[in-house]
């Protein structure tokens, strides 16, 4: 049968078209406004309010914050600590992903709702709380203490998502695989795993924000020794002029504009939307 | 039904499968338990301990470091601390800006992102798809920056003043004050309920829409008898996902909203470090814990009717 | 566009449709009498869904009218046609009571309450699933929401009922019983049918007539009995019942050389063990049972030939006689004759 067409109703009057076109460009304005306002904040040397174009253009900021030996540290640390935790987190939470996709065990929905409930205390009250604990552990300041602070934060993201991606391999195709003489290794490897990929890909990206963002436990346990580029920011915008705070924010969204690419796709695809549904 | 049967024969095979697989699959999904007890359900507990008075064993060192620390006087301890945060004079306008952003700041962004969805769904074309993606923009903007730029761009000096200004408007300054926290939790809570909306929309097969127009219903008919009761459980857990995260955010009230009344995710974070009174902080933590709490019930009923829905209870 | 039909039923004048730039529907012509009940039977890609979309409505075609009742509906959205359609996998409601899927459209039209339940009431009384009006779609079998989305078309009082392929889901001895109550159903409400399939045993077995498609346009459009035993194209002879094909001429009951092809049904050659006229000695080659009757291979001097015989079937290996009473000649595709 030929593809049928989306099923439309008409609305073609110009003047709903028009307020549509209006709509989207409120929100194009709501949404990009303050970034493109930031953005070129970066590149000037001062705005006086209220003219409508700036006093000058200049990359002093630029040299200024690559010269800054602090700002580069937050950067080195950003850049470190941030695989590392999304690394950790797929060895953590992909075994157990697979087991709440694919097997029935005691407690499997307890599992799913218990990694929920984790997320509905507020994260600030939940990392004062934990702040006694890692005194007590003597975590405060090291990596160690950051690095769990922002494992914590991946977990839903690692374990929900390839959850749900798992889940959604259909058994016929991997009993196709058997069939055909795969082992049971294999047929996860090339046909689970293979299927399950953009999933586990949306995970990723998911994780590698969520950890790299995490500016209020990062805060609370890292500071005043351990800053990244996030909490860095705090800093910066109270001590700096708005320049420089715009510049470290064009440093800091690259790599998220990177990642906007790679999993643009699979995440509009609904992998995200999937993962949150407990099945 | 000879294929009713067929059904019933494999699904007893796969439960007998999955019942031998099944301490296998709880040693697998171990791992992030243990870390979310330790690290998320412990210090919970310990810091309910704490609220109550419990001041010796882990909480020792916070005792000894916070000022204002109420010692239990009754074998469960004492609400002393619960007393102190309730009859603060400003804990009263923190939770009713708490409250409010979230209601009001959750309702706009349900129904933007019921509109873009159902305008996607329903109509769909370019323009819807240029859409969704834009409102995706902020997913990966880090919330700092989010915050920060936001805090700019409505401040006193700030692009709207700026622009408006060459038009003889004299618009408001937002920044610090409660609008600009319910612009900003809007800003950075659009896409994940856009996501949610939009793909429980998409799911709904085009057959029983058509089915309601070929019935003879209109657009808004349909909308409302078909397309949304079939998506509602997409829909409540972006409602109580945006509110839940939002109740206990501190980064954008932090940047974006006045310094009183404020929202308790940073009244939280003052208490603790600033006023060094970190029982009252942990108090306010559970305060926050319980109303979320509350919605997060909304989130497992829904998944519970999702469930019941297709048969698999 | 040409005038407006004045009898009633259904007129389909010169529909084309393209769609992705291929063009799906070519030009094509119909007329359904009132109270017929007609199938587009055809190969999966031949168009017959998308005709049926476009009569329902949910099309607009990019040529040509469709008429309803001498009232042209081309442009009319399906909520406004007088048309109810039932789907291929029924796309009942699920968060709807039985009940209320088929009240759905009553409340529609703003019916009063108490009409509303005994319009509904009849109908599922009609299609014997009173005792599951409380029940949920997903709580009944495939048969009974076949039966629900029937009941949910026929409550509307259409003009016309469109049935988009409503047997492919059920198993297969469902699918006999079903078709019968469908066409039962629809010879006791008088009701215009047009009905969608690929199944040319549930096409011939329902229809008053049957339109067969092939790439978007009608190859012919006749009862079933003349389908079967005039084909008017080659495409239809080998798409309706069984055909042995052959390529050259026919003369005097034998196959001859020619550029011609001939048709011969396998139950128009007769096997016997005496010679009568026109017919020719055969070797039994093979005998395969195929339930009531026999599919024998037969190896003549100028052919060999597919038979069904049910009764004195002959045994692998013997020697007999094979006449063929009736062949079908065509050139180009078009029927020349029948001899």
């Amino acid at each position: 049968m030929a593809r049928k067409e989306k099923v439309r109703v008409k609305t073609s009057s110009t003047a709903v078209r028009m307020s549509l076109v209006v709509f989207m460009l409120v929100m194009a304005f709501f949404i990009l406004g303050p970034l493109i306002w930031l953005g070129v904040h970066a590149f000037v040397t001062n705005w006086t309010y209220p003219n409508l174009t700036p006093d000058g253009w200049t990359w002093h900021w630029w040299t200024k914050v690559f010269a800054d030996s602090a700002l580069e540290e937050a950067i080195r640390n950003s850049l470190i600590i941030s695989p590392i935790v999304v690394l950790l987190s797929m060895i953590i939470c992909l075994p157990a992903a697979y087991a709440a996709g694919r097997m029935n065990y005691p407690g499997r929905k307890t599992f799913l709702i218990v990694m929920f409930a984790a997320n509905s205390f507020p994260k600030i009250g939940l990392f004062a709380s934990i702040a006694t604990l890692y005194y007590a552990l003597n975590l405060m300041g090291t990596v160690v203490g950051v690095i769990i602070i922002q494992l914590l934060g991946t977990i839903i993201f690692m374990t929900w998502i390839p959850a749900a991606a798992f889940a959604s391999v259909p058994r016929n195709l991997e009993e196709a695989a058997r069939d055909a003489g795969a082992s049971k290794f294999r047929v996860f490897r090339t046909i689970t795993l293979r299927m399950a990929m953009p999933g586990i890909l949306v995970a990723i990206v998911m994780s590698f924000l969520a950890s790299f963002d995490e500016a209020q436990g990062t805060y609370l346990v890292g500071a005043p020794t351990l800053f990244t580029m996030p909490t860095e920011m705090y800093s910066l915008v109270q001590n700096y002029p708005i320049q420089v705070a715009a510049v470290f924010s064009l440093l800091l969204a690259f790599p998220s504009v990177l990642l906007i690419g790679l999993a643009r796709k699979h995440i509009v695809g609904g992998q995200l939307a999937e993962g949150f549904q407990i099945k | 039904m000879a294929s009713d049967k067929t059904d019933v024969v494999t699904e007893s095979f796969e439960v007998k499968k999955a019942s031998k697989l099944s301490v296998l699959g709880f040693l697998m999904a171990l791992p992030p338990m243990l870390l979310v007890l330790c690290f998320v359900g412990l210090p919970i507990l310990i810091a309910f301990t704490f609220s109550l008075g419990f001041t010796a064993g882990p909480n020792r060192v916070v005792s000894i470091i916070g000022q204002e620390i109420h010692k239990k006087d009754h074998w469960w301890g004492t609400f002393a601390a619960y007393k102190d945060v309730f009859h603060d004079s400003r804990f009263p306008g923190d939770l009713r800006t708490t409250l409010l952003v979230t209601l009001i700041a959750t309702t706009l962004v349900l129904s933007m992102a019921l509109g873009i969805g159902i305008y996607q769904r329903m109509i769909g074309g370019r323009l819807a798809s240029i859409m969704t993606t834009l409102t995706l923009v902020p997913l990966f903007v880090p919330v700092v920056i989010a915050s920060w730029s936001i805090h700019t761009f409505y401040a006193g000096d700030g692009f709207m003043r700026t622009f408006l200004s060459h038009f003889g408007i004299d618009f408001p300054t937002l920044t610090s004050t409660s609008s600009a926290i319910v612009i900003g939790t809007i800003w950075t809570s659009l896409p994940f309920a856009i996501l949610m909306v939009t793909s429980g929309l998409q799911s709904v097969p085009d057959a029983l829409i058509e089915t309601a127009q070929d019935a003879g219903a209109g657009f808004f008919r349909i909308i409302r008898t078909v397309l949304v009761p079939l998506a509602l459980t997409p829909i409540v857990i972006a409602g109580t996902f945006t509110a839940i995260g939002i109740m206990g955010s501190f980064t954008i009230p932090y940047f974006l909203g006045p310094n009183q009344p404020t929202m308790l995710g940073v009244e939280i974070s003052n208490f603790f470090g600033s006023y060094n009174r970190p029982q009252q902080s942990i108090v306010m933590a559970f305060i926050v814990f319980a109303a979320a709490s509350g919605i997060a019930l909304i989130y497992i009923w829904a998944n519970v009717r999702s469930a019941k829905q297709s048969g698999r209870i | 566009m040409s005038q407006a039909p004045k009898e009633d039923g259904l007129t389909l004048d010169g529909l084309t449709k393209v769609l992705g730039g291929r063009v799906i529907i070519d030009n094509l012509n119909l007329v359904v009498k009132k109270g017929e009940m007609v199938s587009l039977l055809g190969p999966s890609g031949c168009g017959k869904t998308t005709t049926l979309r476009m009569i329902a409505g949910f099309l607009i075609p990019d040529k040509g009218d469709i008429y309803l009742d001498g009232k042209d509906v081309t442009t009319l959205g399906p909520e406004k046609r007088p048309s109810a359609m039932v789907f291929q996998n029924y796309a009942l409601w699920p968060h709807m009571t039985v009940f209320n899927n088929v009240a759905y459209p009553l409340k529609v039209r703003k019916l009063a309450k108490p009409e509303i339940e005994r319009r509904v009431h009849e109908a599922l009384s009609l299609v014997n699933l009173m005792h599951h009006k409380d029940s949920r779609p997903g709580q009944i079998s495939g048969g009974e929401q076949q039966r629900v989305a029937l009941a949910r078309a026929l409550v509307q009082e259409p003009d016309i009922l469109l049935l988009d392929e409503p047997l492919s889901n059920l198993d297969a001895k469902l699918r006999v019983k079903v078709r019968e109550d469908i066409r039962d159903l629809q010879r006791r409400l008088g009701i215009t049918t047009v009905i969608v399939t690929h199944d040319q045993d549930e096409a011939l077995s329902i229809s008053d007539r049957i339109a067969v498609m092939n790439s978007g346009r009608i190859e012919q459009f006749s009862t079933p009995q003349e389908l079967y035993d005039r084909p008017e194209t080659e495409y239809v002879a080998n798409f309706i019942g069984s055909l042995n094909h052959i390529q050259g001429g026919y003369s005097q009951g034998q196959i001859v050389p020619g550029s011609e092809v001939v048709g011969i049904r396998p139950e128009d050659v007769i096997f016997s063990t005496t010679q009568e006229l026109g017919s020719y000695p055969t070797t039994v080659e093979l005998v395969v049972p195929r339930g009531h009757f026999c599919e024998v291979y037969l190896k003549r001097a100028d052919v060999e030939l597919r038979a069904f015989i049910s009764s004195n079937v002959p045994a692998a290996g013997s020697i007999g006689f094979a006449r063929i009473s009736k062949a079908l000649i065509y050139k180009d595709g078009k029927l020349v004759r029948v001899a």
